[in-house]
């Protein structure tokens, strides 16, 4: 569905996000990019959604493809029209706008397609959006928020999503709910997703693949039931300690050193 | 009392054809966040399409006869039996400039929204995504580069040109006391409050307002939105400079075509600021208020002091309320 191939993107010519990254997301998957604060996660999205030219992000070499077609070569309003949607980081709702109008916006993604927006589904999978229907959306809570930027994701029919951490300053409670409808826009609809996550604990929840980047490039890769067990990632991402004990020795912290090479 | 009307309405008249030099203003900057400070010279150019197509062009030579005086028989006949300056000898004279206001209007309609997109596409399009504050400055520049335009196409200068209505004087009563107004004056307003509601309407209620305002809060995420923000832009831009092209040729029917329409531009934006950049409303208000002022001062302290005194009011409203009268401060959740 998306293969992104080896590519490299700067900023102003002078700082270096990405350094060669590939990933490949099959139709119908959810696959997960973890990674930790700056390691390129939400460039790696941008560049495949093709906003990067709006940040003065220059991709150099290599190439991403959706469906077989070289995303560069369309523009982002284009291609979110061909069915790849891209939630961004911050939700990044139209705050000045009511949530009607929000969604109204997103059915901008189904020109060209003969398809109706569908805003029923979307206050049926979020009644407390109908009821603030007519709200100005910049004084939504930040779960509603979140449900928004879902919402206007629903309205675009996109065949394929790419979510920048949607946990991002959520109660627990509203991040289940949120996963939640990840995983029914996965089912129900065949949506494939490639999600972007700090929370590794809620992305192993729902995905089927994972990738792990450090600066810029993958480190790690494997299907998640695989990474789930693997001592580095329980340690790093999911917060459980190895061999089941509390360190308490010097011996074992210069064993977290030791493990932690690999990442950098 | 009856002196006190009369100047309001005056006002209110032209207050009217403020507002629709600021809805092309508020309509770019509410999509783009520019604040175009050439859009005086915009209408500018309006006025002089205006004068083009509807004296210079029906003066040629090759030009139809019909295009300069449409005089069929029965207008000809009927005008010979209508009384001299009576309202229907005023609009039968009107009738025969016809076809060329017609083509004037439509003419300068056609050939400012050209120029607005050769604008927004030459030199707002390559900019889209860098500060906003760097395309303002390009529309500084744009007020040399136009007014000296105008310097090499159009010499002519205070010419004039026929009404877009019959400008036959109406006298009524209002409040109990005569009023005097002509009518080539209300329907110029009646055309511009027509059209600031339609703009404010479409903004607020079509699928394409959506798009603007989704643009002007933010483009990046209006693209991932299937917005084409580049499509905005020039929608935004060919209105303005189609809604100027009106004002502008209202304006030449009033004092004639000038360089000095240009500088006009500059009072439209005070009027603009006070109003809140972002809001029609605001500014509709803004205008209408700055016209009454005007024609106050102009009653009561004389000519010269009608071009100060509604700026002063209008500078004491933007220290007031910075953000004008209904501008949006941003939204910040609670």
């Amino acid at each position: 569905m998306l293969s992104i191939e080896n590519i490299e993107v700067t900023y102003h010519h002078t700082v270096q996000a990405l350094r060669g990254l590939s990933l490949e997301v099959p139709e119908g998957r959810i696959v997960t990019l973890l990674g930790t604060n700056g390691a390129g996660k939400s460039t790696t999205l941008k560049a495949a959604s093709n906003l990067l030219g709006l940040e003065n992000g220059h991709v150099g070499e290599g190439r991403i493809t959706f469906r077989g077609e070289d995303v560069f070569r369309i523009a982002p309003d284009r291609l979110v029209q061909r069915g790849l949607f891209h939630v961004r980081e911050g939700r990044r709702i139209f705050t000045e706008m009511t949530v009607e109008d929000n969604l109204v916006a997103a059915a901008y993604a189904l020109r060209g397609r003969d398809l109706r927006p569908d805003y029923d589904k979307v206050y049926a999978f979020f009644p407390r959006l109908k009821e603030r229907r007519g709200q100005i959306a910049g004084y939504l809570s930040g779960g509603e928020q979140q449900m928004l930027a879902f919402g206007r994701a629903m309205i675009a029919r996109p065949s394929m999503i790419l979510m920048d951490e949607p946990s991002l300053g959520l109660a627990p409670k509203i991040v289940a709910e949120i996963f939640d409808t990840v995983r029914r826009l996965n089912a129900e609809d065949g949506v494939s997703i490639l999600l972007v996550e700090q929370n590794a604990g809620v992305a192993f929840s729902v995905a089927d693949y994972g990738y792990i980047m450090e600066s810029g490039q993958i480190v790690m890769e494997g299907p998640v039931s695989k990474l789930r067990d693997d001592k580095d990632i329980r340690s790093f991402y999911l917060g459980v300690a190895t061999e089941g004990s509390a360190r308490d020795s010097f011996r074992d912290v210069k064993h977290y050193k030791r493990r932690k090479r690999w990442l950098s | 009392m009856g002196q006190f009307i009369q100047f309001a309405l005056n006002g209110l008249l032209a207050g009217t054809i403020y507002s629709l030099i600021a809805v092309g203003i508020v309509s770019v900057y509410k999509a783009t966040r520019v604040v175009n400070f050439a859009h005086g010279y915009l209408i500018m150019f309006g006025a002089y399409f205006y004068y083009t197509f509807a004296v210079l062009l029906p003066g040629l030579e090759w030009a139809p006869g019909w295009l300069a005086k449409w005089e069929p028989s029965w207008l000809l006949a009927a005008r010979a039996e209508a009384e001299m300056f009576s309202p229907r000898a005023t609009v039968l004279d009107w009738l025969s400039n016809l076809p060329r206001i017609v083509l004037g209007i439509l003419g300068s309609i056609l050939a400012c929204a050209v120029l607005g997109r050769v604008i927004e596409r030459a030199l707002m399009r390559p900019m889209i995504g860098q500060s906003a504050f760097a395309m303002i400055m390009i529309t500084v520049g744009l007020v040399s580069v136009l007014s000296g335009a105008k310097g090499l196409i159009w010499t002519a200068d205070a010419a004039f040109v026929p009404h877009i209505a019959p400008n036959a004087p109406i006298r009524f009563e209002l409040f109990g006391s005569m009023v005097f107004l002509f009518g080539a004056d209300l329907v110029n307003a009646a055309i511009a409050v027509i059209l600031f509601s339609g703009i404010v309407l479409w903004v607020r209620y079509s699928r394409g307002g959506v798009a603007i305002r989704a643009t002007a809060e933010d483009q990046q995420t209006a693209y991932s939105m299937g917005i084409s923000v580049p499509a905005v832009f020039g929608h935004a831009w060919v209105l303005a400079a189609t809604t100027g092209a009106i004002a502008g040729a209202i304006l030449a029917t009033r004092n004639g075509v000038s360089p000095s329409l240009g500088l006009f531009g500059f009072s439209v934006l005070a009027i603009v600021l006070m109003g809140g950049l972002d809001s029609y409303v605001g500014v509709f208000i803004a205008a209408l208020a700055v016209g009454v002022l005007e024609a106050m001062a102009q009653w009561q302290l004389g000519g010269e002091w009608a071009e100060v005194v509604p700026y002063i009011a209008v500078l004491v409203v933007i220290l007031i309320r910075p953000h004008g009268l209904l501008g949006q401060k941003e939204v910040e959740r609670i």
